[in-house]
């Protein structure tokens, strides 16, 4: 290899969330729909060695792989068939809007998101899986690398993408999702790394909702294709409870740019915010649990590792915890595999 | 604690500034870019304005910066009895110390004059660093010291002085010498220079001084204790404030009846009677002695007679303030004697000429001038010798005898009268010369072209023409003419009192005189318009004295107000004074002797000394160092001659003024300075401490500032 991918993603990815990463996969529950051998269960019947199931010969099958004893118990020639294993095609969609960078340093949403994503992309690469990636924000999306490719170049392009954005303006979510849905391969790993927060901001509060409204739809619709989603909510703790306190006069500015300033005192405007915030973060979660989608919640400040472990369990089949999801507290540390 | 400069605390009101910029200034928010924006609702009105107090502490600490800062400026100062008012930057301190009699007043802690070394060691004691100090008295006997950076040339030069002895006599004033001190060495203008009265509260001590002078400021050191202290009655003392004699013919033709006033000065209590001792001396031996009980404060006349049995000629004689046995010591006794010239036979010889004689008494022209002079009292109508004559009396005489009938005539009154003939004119001007006094006075019969034509020369001004006076002619009950002020500098009425007792007069008719400055006239008496009513010209040794109405009641009610009789008396006198010849004359101490004598003058003075006089340019010889109280005599004739001319001796004495045996102490208004400038040590200033506040004040305003900024900013970061 000309170059040795943790160099490149030395930039997003901290090498203690390497360490991590080393021996560890990347596994689905569900099984995957590749075009190519991979180490994913595949969804139908293949090369593999587990025994799937036994069919009636047709004309036409190989009949190296007539099962002999199956024969003999059923009087008809029967063939043998073993569980595929294909590779799987990662698709990140990553939200590069002005909200993901809040906060300072470690802290900052987008670093979290980024590390997550790369460290996903870097575990699927080195398990020779097929990544696609597409990003959104200051109003405009980057769909080049969408088709899934495998190769180290694949993930120094997406560690290059998201290394240091220009985190400004809003992500058009429809658009990114009206330019990936097409190109997906069958049965994706489509993972949405943002923070759900406003997602279609618009000035006037119904529209932005009825947006956002189809936005999830869409989002099921993916799911109701077969793709795995995964909505990757990295947030704040700021956001989840805001900090100010008292008469202390504040000016609220929407960081995607669509919303109008807000001035006023910090207890007055963090009044009702909870419940706000809570509301409609109760609301996603019920509209992911009735569509089958992964929501993972991610606290920026929380340590990379657990959230990461907590990723990969929850992609291999692990319960949601509710409560700590809807909490948004780091997710429990579980084995990958 | 008083304030320097109290106006500055309207900067007070300058607090109300912050609170209000505080509660009224727009807080800037702090912006947050918030991805939560959508959950965010604005609640109600956004007051961006503070409604209320905020940093509270921050607020306080601020708000008593400026306070501090305020109060400071307007320099806090409190008092300090036992220090002394010194300008509290480097100056040339001049010490301008009083020598006025009533500095020799003895109190408990000896004269008053002792007080002013000590007082002068203080104060350059006092002067910040680099100040010079200089020396100047009341008193021109001590020689002044110009400023130097040794402050030890002028406290000796005091130390000396002050050993020399008390108080010269001398009616010195602290305020004549102040531009004196205000001039004193090479003055550097950008220097500032403070003049140091020290002396007590009398009217010629520090009650004199203006508050500053010549941009010099004047800061009074009083020695009878600080001046924002009301000063304790001074000890009564005894003085004998005025002496007169006149002859006493109705108990001997030779008797003499001498009048003197003793005065107990100090504060007024008039249940409080001193005894006073007071003896008469002539030529050194103790004639009689009489006793007189004065009130505290107040005066008792004396009345003493004696009779010269064998004398001729005039008598020193000495009234003297004798120590009762037991009683205590006189506390000034520089006032205790005063000095006569006794002369049983001195007359002034006046010559009356009535232009206007009428049967009717009061109708007469020099009725009243005649009553005038002779209600002067017993003794001085004896003093003068009144004849009176007719204008065709006097030509007669004049013709007869020439000079020679004027001779016996030591002031010559023509009231009324026509002018003289040429050749009695004549004469009339020869006499004024060799020393006559002349007094025209005016009416219906003179004529101003003859007047002007035979006594011009004479004249202080010629005449121009009677008018009547007043400022409505033709209504008669306006016409008019008052009386000012009179001008009591001019010499005949100097030292009467402030109101002559004319002012309710008025003129009817009054001649107007031409004007003419070369004659140098001395203006006596003016109207209310300012035209002159009396006037008096030296004319060679004599004098001639023109008053502009008449001097009954024709033309005027002068004659009918009681200073009619001082300025009628006073004028005679001084008409008669000239010759320098009838009479002794009281000096006060300092004040010359003039005469206009053509001989050879020698003065010898009450020690014996003998000064010869020179003339000076105008003939005049002046005799100036009359310091010493005493009897005077000046010798005529040069005695480099071995034979002296005969003529009698001139004689005058000197007496000290009692105006300086006051020694009640008079307000005086504490040191005042304008602009910046400070007075150290006298107010003790308090308002460094203060500054020193301020700044605590500042830095922990700043300490705060910092840690709310901290704060801030730990809160603000994620």
């Amino acid at each position: 290899m000309a170059t040795d991918p943790d160099r490149a993603l030395a930039a997003i990815l901290p090498p203690a969330l390497l360490d991590l990463l080393r021996g560890r996969a990347l596994t689905l529950a569900r099984p995957v729909w590749g075009q190519r051998g991979g180490r994913h269960r595949a969804a139908r019947a293949g090369l593999g060695h587990l025994f799937r199931a036994h069919r009636a010969y047709v004309p036409g099958d190989d009949p190296r792989h007539l099962d002999w004893r199956a024969m003999a118990r059923r009087d008809r020639p029967m063939i043998r068939q073993t569980e595929g294993e294909d590779e799987l095609s990662l698709v990140a969609l990553v939200d590069l809007a002005g909200g993901m960078a809040y906060g300072e340093g470690a802290t900052q949403k987008h670093r979290a998101s980024a590390a997550l994503v790369a460290a996903l992309a870097h575990l699927a690469i080195r398990q020779g899986d097929r990544v696609g990636f597409a990003t959104g924000g200051d109003g405009a999306i980057d769909a080049a690398h969408l088709r899934p490719a495998g190769g180290v170049p694949r993930l120094l392009a997406l560690a290059e993408a998201l290394a240091a954005p220009p985190l400004r303006g809003a992500c058009p979510w429809p658009a990114l999702l009206a330019a990936a849905a097409p190109r997906l391969p069958r049965r994706a790993l489509v993972v949405v790394a943002s923070d759900l927060l406003d997602p279609c901001p618009d000035a006037a509060p119904e529209a932005a909702d009825a947006a956002e409204a189809e936005l999830w739809a869409s989002f099921a619709g993916l799911r109701a294709r077969g793709h795995d989603v995964v909505l990757l909510r990295v947030l704040h703790p700021d956001e989840l409870d805001p900090p100010w306190r008292g008469g202390e006069l504040l000016r609220i500015v929407d960081p995607q740019g669509a919303r109008a300033d807000l001035e006023g005192m910090a207890a007055a405007l963090r009044e009702g915010y909870r419940a706000r915030f809570q509301a409609h973060r109760e609301a996603l979660a019920r509209h992911c649990e009735g569509h089958g989608i992964h929501l993972l919640e991610v606290r920026s400040d929380a340590p990379l590792a657990d959230a990461l472990l907590g990723l990969l369990a929850r992609l291999s089949g692990a319960p949601a915890p509710l409560d700590d999801a809807l909490l948004g507290a780091p997710q429990p540390r579980q084995a990958g595999r | 604690m008083s304030l320097l400069a109290p106006l500055l605390l309207v900067g007070l009101i300058g607090l109300g500034l912050p609170l209000l910029a505080h509660l009224r200034g727009r807080e800037e928010p702090r912006t947050i870019a918030f991805a939560g924006r959508r959950f965010l609702a604005a609640r109600g009105e956004v007051l961006s304005q503070r409604r209320r107090l905020r940093d509270r502490l921050l607020l306080a600490l601020r708000l008593l910066l400026l306070a501090l800062v305020v109060v400071a400026l307007s320099r806090p100062v409190t008092r300090h009895d036992a220090a002394l008012a010194v300008l509290g930057e480097p100056h040339d301190a001049i010490l301008l110390v009083d020598g006025s009699r009533s500095m020799g007043l003895r109190g408990d802690d000896g004269p008053l004059f002792a007080a002013t070394a000590p007082a002068a060691e203080a104060i350059a004691a006092a002067l910040p660093a680099g100040s010079r100090l200089g020396l100047l008295s009341s008193d021109p006997a001590l020689a002044p010291v110009e400023p130097s950076a040794d402050p030890q040339a002028a406290l000796r030069a005091l130390e000396e002085r002050l050993e020399a002895g008390g108080p010269r006599p001398g009616s010195w004033r602290l305020s004549d010498r102040l531009p004196a001190a205000a001039t004193l060495g090479d003055r550097d203008r950008g220097r500032p220079r403070v003049v140091y009265a020290i002396g007590d509260r009398t009217a010629g001590g520090l009650a004199s001084l203006p508050p500053s002078a010549d941009d010099v400021a004047v800061i009074p050191v009083a020695v009878d204790g600080p001046l924002d202290a009301p000063a304790d009655d001074p000890p009564t003392h005894l003085g004998i404030a005025a002496a007169t004699w006149e002859p006493a013919p109705e108990i001997d033709p030779r008797a003499l009846r001498i009048r003197a006033e003793l005065r107990a000065y100090g504060p007024a209590d008039p249940e409080r009677r001193r005894r006073a001792l007071v003896a008469l001396r002539i030529g050194g031996e103790t004639i009689t002695q009489a006793e007189v009980e004065v009130p505290a404060g107040g005066a008792a006349p004396l009345e003493l007679t004696y009779t010269a049995a064998g004398e001729r000629g005039p008598l020193p004689a000495t009234l003297e303030l004798v120590e009762a046995a037991g009683a205590p010591a006189d506390a000034l006794p520089s006032d205790d004697r005063r000095h006569l010239w006794l002369a049983a036979d001195a007359r002034l010889r006046v010559t009356l000429v009535n232009g206007d004689p009428s049967e009717v008494r009061a109708h007469d022209e020099l009725f009243f001038l005649a009553t005038a002079l002779a209600e002067r009292g017993a003794g001085e109508r004896e003093r003068l010798a009144l004849r009176n004559l007719a204008p065709d009396q006097l030509e007669g005489a004049v013709r007869e005898a020439g000079a020679a009938a004027l001779a016996d005539v030591d002031v010559l009154v023509l009231a009324n009268a026509a002018a003289p003939a040429e050749d009695v004119a004549a004469v009339l001007r020869e006499r004024v010369e060799a020393g006559m006094g002349l007094w025209l006075t005016v009416g219906e019969r003179v004529d101003a072209d003859a007047y002007n034509e035979r006594l011009g020369e004479l004249l202080p001004l010629l005449l121009r023409e009677p008018v009547l006076a007043g400022t409505a002619p033709g209504r008669s009950e306006a016409a008019g003419e008052g009386f000012a002020p009179a001008n009591l500098d001019h010499p005949a009425l100097r030292g009467q009192s402030s109101d002559l007792g004319l002012l309710g007069a008025r003129a009817r008719r009054i001649f107007l005189l031409e004007p003419d400055p070369s004659r140098a006239p001395e203006i006596a008496l003016t109207y209310s318009s300012g035209a002159p009513t009396l006037l008096t010209r030296d004319y060679g040794r004599g004098r001639v004295a023109l008053l502009t109405t008449s001097i009954d009641r024709d033309w005027s009610d002068l004659p009918l107000r009681p200073g009619f009789v001082p300025l009628a008396t006073r004028t005679i006198a001084f008409l008669g004074d000239r010759a320098g010849e009838i009479g002794a004359r009281d000096l006060s101490v300092g004040q010359p002797w003039t005469s206009r004598l053509p001989e050879a003058l020698t003065v010898v003075t009450p020690s014996g000394r003998r000064v010869a006089l020179a003339a000076d340019d105008d003939g005049v010889r002046r005799f100036t160092d009359t310091f010493e109280p005493g009897h005077y005599r000046v010798e005529r004739g040069d005695p480099s001659d071995g034979e002296a001319s005969g003529a009698a001796p001139l004689l005058f004495t000197v007496n000290v003024d009692p105006s300086e045996s006051e020694t009640l102490p008079r307000p005086i208004a504490p040191p005042t300075l304008a602009g910046d400038r400070v007075l150290a040590a006298a107010s003790v200033p308090r308002w460094r401490p203060l500054v020193g506040l301020a700044a605590l004040a500042l830095l922990l305003e700043s300490l705060l500032r910092l840690r709310r900024r901290r704060r801030a900013l730990a809160a603000s970061r994620p």
